[in-house]
């Protein structure tokens, strides 16, 4: 019955626009990352190349260029934003609709009058975004693939294609918090337009408000790949950046810049200890929507569509 | 078509009662119908009909007494009461973006049947509406997602239907279609249909058997034929009823 759920829902997803207009503007700023990071290094390069002339031409000595050591990997590391912004908002409206289309239109009084239990529907649709978002996933892994063929002159190393999948990889655990939460506010909330906004809120909150106190109160946290250590002489912000190991964007973007090589280098425990507040949060969650889905009256439509 | 052989009854409610918050809307009611049945269920709005058809559908549990499908219990054998069952909503939906055949494979593989596709294929053919299977149900007129929903009602053969007010929103046509399609199940299947319903001229045709509801009691039960009888001065199932609604037999 998980499989029967999870197929129906995929393939309902597959069919709705809005599904792919927003799979397709995360493959374009995938694109645009790349091309963003390309451009930014051939710039470097070139005012470099022409500082170099200048030197050369007073006979004083050129420093060696310290942007061909950067790893080609860190080109990418505006896909650590996109995937907050434009990924969370894709992760989110996928986990509206599979719940949102069944209640509010009526099919889960359909559905539940069938021999499926409803652990097994609540199952299926997990399942269903997982599918739905690695797919995406896979798709913006390719994009830069191919950008980082590009920037290389020529096809990326093992090792970064390794690096880019782990990221990706990473990302899918962090998306797929928020098509929980998709999911749950659907249940929690009468209205369908209600529990869509419920949603975004609960994002704008993890993405922009909770970087703030965890970060010192810096206005530009919440739109940098990569994060910086606190410093503030406020006590109350430094009281409240000691929540920043259960701040979930903040320990992604850390994951996501030591995998691309934009942050500081790290143990391995170092790492699984930051991704454990998302994989908990995904556990804590996935639990909650099958409580909520048990507990929930299915026998009516939701008051909107 | 599963079946406990300890009843001969399709549907028995004992002592039943619902309540939502503080609002008693089902009342102690004591209900049996026997297979092959067609049973009209009556009753104005907010009389508890719904109520009745959810708590048999195994949407919700009754707050007191019992109630069986086929001889199976709807809160401790529900599994087994969804396989007896096909359900028809009034305002019947189903995922817009599909197709009616997808659609309709999807409730028969919930519903365990063994080949999908063919159930499928027979039961619009059994229909006559084969021609709506690779169409998009987001595209359907009332009628058509009626027609539909019928056939996600029966394509797993089901022994009892529920129909919740199933001619809501049809125009006369569709009306006269669905009244055929119950006697055609009935009689080619032996279906037992319980329907909830506001249209007595449709009780009148189609219904074998009918109960009233009012403020959530049952306070009358009987076959059409002896219902006539028993009220001589009355022209028809609406002067009756009227007349029950005034003065409760």
């Amino acid at each position: 019955m998980i499989a029967t759920v999870a197929s129906q829902q995929i393939r309902s997803l597959k069919r709705q626009r809005v599904v792919w207009i927003l799979i397709g503007t995360l493959l374009v700023m995938t694109l645009l990352a790349g091309v963003i990071g390309w451009s930014s290094h051939r710039t470097i390069i070139g005012v470099y190349d022409e500082a170099v002339k200048i030197l050369t031409s007073k006979g004083r000595p050129a420093p060696a260029n310290p942007f061909l050591v950067k790893p080609s990997l860190s080109l990418l590391s505006n896909m650590v934003i996109y995937i907050t912004l434009i990924g969370a908002l894709l992760a989110l409206l996928l986990g509206h609709l599979t719940i949102a289309d069944d209640q509010s239109g009526g099919v889960g009084r359909l559905i539940f009058t069938r021999a499926v239990t409803r652990t097994s529907y609540a199952i299926g649709k997990v399942v269903s975004v997982c599918v739905v978002l690695a797919a995406a996933l896979v798709g913006c892994w390719a994009v830069s693939v191919m950008s980082l063929w590009v920037v290389n002159g020529g096809p990326a190393s093992g090792r970064e294609l390794e690096r880019v999948a782990v990221f990706y990889a990473v990302s899918w655990l962090y998306l797929l918090i928020f098509s929980l939460v998709g999911m749950i506010t659907v249940l929690a909330t009468r209205r369908r337009s209600i529990g869509l906004l419920s949603a975004m809120g609960v994002w704008l909150v993890v993405t922009f408000v909770v970087p703030q106190f965890t970060s010192g109160l810096r206005p530009t946290a919440s739109l940098n790949p990569i994060i910086d250590p606190v410093s503030t002489s406020q006590t109350f912000f430094r009281v409240t950046s000691r929540a920043r190991p259960v701040s979930i964007v903040e320990q992604y973007k850390q994951v996501s810049g030591r995998v691309l090589e934009t942050a500081s280098a790290e143990t391995t425990r170092q790492t699984i200890e930051r991704l454990a507040p998302l994989a908990t949060l995904v556990i804590v969650l996935v639990v909650l929507l099958i409580v909520m889905v048990r507990r929930h009256d299915f026998s009516g439509t939701a008051d909107d569509e | 078509m599963p079946a406990n052989e300890r009843t001969s009854s399709a549907i028995e409610m004992r002592g039943l009662s619902h309540r939502y918050d503080t609002d008693l809307v089902l009342r102690n009611v004591n209900l049996t119908i026997e297979r092959g049945e067609i049973f009209g269920f009556l009753g104005h709005n907010g009389a508890g009909k719904t109520t009745a058809v959810n708590i048999l559908t195994t949407l919700i549990k009754p707050t007191a007494g019992t109630a069986s499908v086929c001889g199976f219990d709807v809160v401790s054998d529900r599994h087994e009461v969804t396989r007896c069952i096909g359900y028809l909503p009034a305002d019947v939906r189903m995922y817009p973006h599909l197709t009616a055949a997808e659609n309709l494979e999807f409730f028969a593989k919930l519903s365990g049947v063994a080949d999908p596709r063919r159930a499928v294929a027979q039961t619009l053919d059994y229909l006559e509406c084969a021609d709506l299977a690779g169409r998009r149900v987001g595209s359907f007129s009332t009628g058509m997602r009626q027609r539909i929903g019928i056939a996600q009602a029966i394509v797993h053969q089901p022994a009892v239907l529920l129909l919740d007010e199933p001619t809501s929103g049809l125009d006369p046509l569709g009306v006269r279609q669905l009244r055929e399609t119950i006697r055609r199940l009935n009689a080619d299947h032996g279906m037992t249909v319980f329907m909830n319903t506001h249209q007595l001229s449709e009780v009148a045709k189609v219904c074998t058997t009918i109960g009233v509801l009012n403020h959530g009691e049952l306070i009358y039960k009987d076959t059409i034929e002896a219902t006539t009888e028993r009220f001589p001065d009355e022209n028809s199932l609406e002067d009756i009823y009227v007349r029950m609604d005034v003065a409760p037999p």
